[in-house]
């Protein structure tokens, strides 16, 4: 009796342990990968890591542009019991409009999405009243996932040059977008272990989060904010449609201040309906014919490749000249013959074609070219132009006298400012630089290009110092305790439409400070002004005038000039400050703002290309050099051995070729 | 109210059930006797003194021995699981100050920007213009600290 019921004992206890070695197989052998992910699924929570964009800084470190942490709302339409109800709630806490919120999930439903964005970059305290609710109710369909939003605290500083972002923090226009790609960092995940109550117990980075690339820009924040506030200060004076001011230095190519009027707050995204104008970067992407601004390049290379010097006498015929059967005035009176230097001094049109004629089409056409204008920059910017330059062989008769006083070209303020800064830093293009730094590495210099001599560029700085001195047409530009130089500007606005030029004006000015060693150039346009009080001496003078004051003390660049007030710095009539080019001379040519971009090819050489000379007897040298209009310089007898420049260099204007000969 | 032995002890006594009506000797005014009423407890003082433990070394050992296993074992389970219970703590610090530390970074970037927008040259003009001053002229400026620090600086 006892040894049955032992053996029934006995016989349970065992079907008992088979049974719990069964789930324990069962558990960890069979089911072991499956409840394995669901532990995990339920202990491991994986969050993801928002990588802040980088931040923008001026060039003394001042912030920009910075992302901060935000949050944003999504929901599983499918999850929420009742839309009708969850579009209430969520409407209510998120301050959005019920009815059109209801419309949009339901939509979101109907059509068995699982993922739908409510609100993005919520306030903090809309954040805390969800998680609230969310907490209280248990609305475990609503999700609030971390996010980053882009602010820009100075506002519309800069506005242009920073560009801004779009909801999904993608750079959309300016540094923005240019350098998209290493200011967005790269978000990581950690896995983080956690309790019952999800607290986290350990954590592990399953994918590094890379931060953004701080970018720092050569911008002066002060020295930009006297460039937007003056400029938007006289387009308003002057009742102008848009102005622009580019502040550089003249060696290095840094862009001290990019100002564009109008502007817009980059912290507000763009409107339906909106007027974009306030989002174009004026001093980059809108070319126009610059007038009388461009005579400092007819000079120069009167300079380089004529005989005539600032004391050379030009004839200005009092003020009338006759091309191609017309008949054409200066802007204002009309001088006799006068010394090269007050050409530039009163802006006069004859005169300016005068030299221009002497220059000729060919070198013209190449230190037009030389200057950089009629190709981009390369300013890391979008949307830049590269103006416009008719190529040689579509040079009408016109083409160069029109082109000697700024017409029939078309050039951005930037390029004006590239071209200033030739003569500024003594005969070398500098490529404009807006970033910095990137990371803390800081972004080499290109190579500047020589294009003028420096005795040349030494010449024209004190041509132009002329126009901002009593009897210029700058004189509204002459600053206090300072040195300087400049040209003014004034260019009829042509009409597409209408096929003819207008009354209105681009006024323009560029120059730079102080004369002997100049710490910045300037230029500043101010497009669309009327009447003689909106030619550039009148309108862009004075903004030159306060803008580089300030900027001059803003970087403790030392006086150079006793502390006195200048002398009268007004002009003693508009006759003084006209400077306005004639326009359409060459009537009945389609205008350069009409063509094609045709030039925005990639350039040709500057000058002729060195052929190799190696090898070839001293006449077969001397036949080939003169059929090139080449300037040999030989040496030696027999056959060239070597020459200097070597093969395939471009030979500079005036450069000559050393070949040596020997049997 | 009998108790049950009481009850069945009677009932076994006459031979007949309790609730037999059949019971005319028993005197109807008799007090129930009391269970255990019949015992009577009292106090014997012994004295043990002369009583002598014996030595049981054995026993002793054998009690030595598992009170230093029972410290083994704590020891080893201490160690075993001192560690991990610190491990586990000290993640959750850790994990505490994690987010704390996102926290702070995220606090001091908002704070960034607010003194960025502080900073902010129109807002400064403004202040200014409030105040009736004037941007210096150039030269009015004189830093006293050669290193550049634009701190100080004196207006001439």
């Amino acid at each position: 009796m006892v040894d049955r019921r032992l053996a029934w004992l006995a016989g349970i206890v065992l079907f008992w342990g088979a049974a719990i070695f069964y789930k324990i197989v069962s558990l960890q052998v069979v089911h072991h990968g499956e409840y394995s992910e669901l532990a995990t699924a339920n202990q491991v929570l994986v969050e993801d890591i928002p990588a802040p964009r980088g931040t923008i800084f001026d060039r003394n470190g001042q912030p920009l542009a910075m992302s901060l942490p935000t949050e944003s709302v999504s929901i599983d339409p499918l999850r929420a019991p009742d839309l009708a109800v969850a579009s209430e709630l969520l409407a209510m806490v998120l301050h959005l409009d019920r009815t059109a919120l209801y419309g949009k999930m339901k939509w979101a439903h109907d059509n068995r999405h699982r993922f739908f964005w409510v609100k993005r970059k919520i306030s903090h305290e809309e954040a805390e009243n969800l998680r609230d609710l969310r907490a209280r109710a248990g609305l475990a369909w609503i999700h609030i996932q971390d996010e980053s939003q882009r602010h820009y605290p100075k506002g519309t500083l800069a506005a242009h040059v920073l560009g801004s972002v779009d909801f999904e923090e993608r750079g959309n226009a300016g540094i923005e977008q240019v350098l998209d790609a290493e200011l967005r960092g790269q978000p990581g995940q950690t896995r983080m272990l956690t309790d019952v109550k999800r607290r986290g117990i350990d954590s592990q980075a399953a994918s590094e989060m890379k931060p953004g690339t701080p970018i720092t820009l050569t911008i002066d924040e002060r020295v930009q904010f006297v460039a937007e506030r003056e400029i938007a200060a006289a387009v308003e004076a002057h009742h102008a449609q848009s102005g622009s001011v580019v502040v550089m230095n003249p060696y290095t190519g840094e862009i001290l201040a990019m100002a564009s009027y109008p502007t817009y707050d980059p912290n507000l995204p763009p409107q339906r309906g909106e007027d974009k104008t306030g989002r174009i970067n004026h001093a980059i992407s809108v070319p126009f014919e610059p007038g009388s601004v461009f005579k400092v390049i007819t000079l120069s290379a009167a300079l380089e490749t004529t005989d005539l010097r600032p004391t050379s006498m030009i004839n200005c015929l009092r003020g009338a000249i006759t091309l191609f059967g017309r008949t054409i005035h200066e802007a204002h009176g009309g001088y006799g013959t006068i010394p090269m230097a007050m050409v530039l001094a009163k802006s006069s049109n004859i005169g300016a074609i005068q030299i221009g004629m002497r220059v000729g089409q060919t070198n013209m056409h190449q230190y037009v070219r030389k200057f950089g204008f009629g190709r981009k920059s390369g300013i890391p910017l979008p949307g830049e132009s590269g103006g416009k330059v008719r190529q040689l062989a579509r040079w009408s008769s016109a083409s160069l006298p029109s082109m000697s006083m700024g017409q029939e070209i078309s050039v951005t303020t930037l390029q004006l400012a590239q071209a200033a800064a030739v003569v500024a830093n003594g005969g070398l293009l500098v490529k404009p630089r807006l970033v910095s730094k990137k990371g803390g590495q800081t972004v080499p210099a290109e190579q500047p290009v020589r294009v003028l001599k420096p005795e040349t560029a030494i010449t024209m700085r004190q041509m132009m110092e002329g126009v901002v001195m009593p009897g210029g047409t700058g004189t509204k530009a002459r600053l206090q305790g300072y040195t300087s130089g400049g040209k003014t500007g004034s260019a009829q606005i042509y009409d597409p439409a209408a096929r003819h030029y207008t009354h209105s004006y681009n006024g323009s000015f560029m120059g730079f400070a102080p004369l002997t060693n100049p710490a910045m150039v300037a230029v500043v346009t101010l497009n669309g002004t009327h009447g003689t009080a909106g030619f550039g001496g009148q309108a862009a003078a004075p903004v030159f005038h306060a803008v580089v004051t300030e900027a001059l003390r803003v970087l403790d660049v030392p006086k150079d000039l006793p502390d006195q007030a200048p002398a009268s710095t007004l002009a003693k009539s508009d006759e003084d400050a006209a400077d306005l080019a004639i326009a359409d001379i060459g009537r009945g040519e389609p205008n350069i703002l009409e063509d094609g971009d045709e030039e925005d090819q990639p350039d040709q050489p500057a000058g002729p290309t060195v052929p190799n000379f190696r090898g070839m007897t001293m006449r077969a040298v001397l036949s080939e050099a003169v059929a090139k209009g080449l300037t040999v310089l030989p040496d030696g007898s027999g056959v060239a051995r070597v020459q200097d420049p070597p093969p395939g260099s471009t030979l500079h204007q005036g450069e000559r070729i050393r070949v040596q000969f020997a049997r | 109210m009998a108790t049950l032995p009481a009850f069945f002890r009677g009932t076994a006594e006459t031979g007949f059930p309790a609730w037999s009506d059949s019971e005319p000797e028993r005197d109807p005014f008799r007090l129930r006797t009391l269970p255990q009423e019949d015992v009577f407890f009292y106090c014997k003082k012994i004295d043990n003194g002369r009583l002598v433990r014996e030595a049981d070394p054995q026993a002793r050992g054998a009690c030595w021995s598992a009170i230093g296993a029972a410290c083994v074992l704590l020891a080893v389970l201490t160690s075993v699981l001192v560690p991990n219970v610190a491990s586990t703590l000290a993640g959750y610090k850790l994990q505490a100050l994690r987010v704390e530390e996102r926290q702070l970074r995220d606090e001091e970037r908002t704070l960034e920007v607010q003194e960025a927008e502080l900073l902010s040259p129109q807002r400064l003009e403004t202040l200014a213009q409030g105040q009736n001053l004037v941007a210096p002229l150039s030269g009015q400026v004189v830093r006293l600290n050669a290193k550049g620090d634009n701190a100080v600086a004196m207006v001439k």
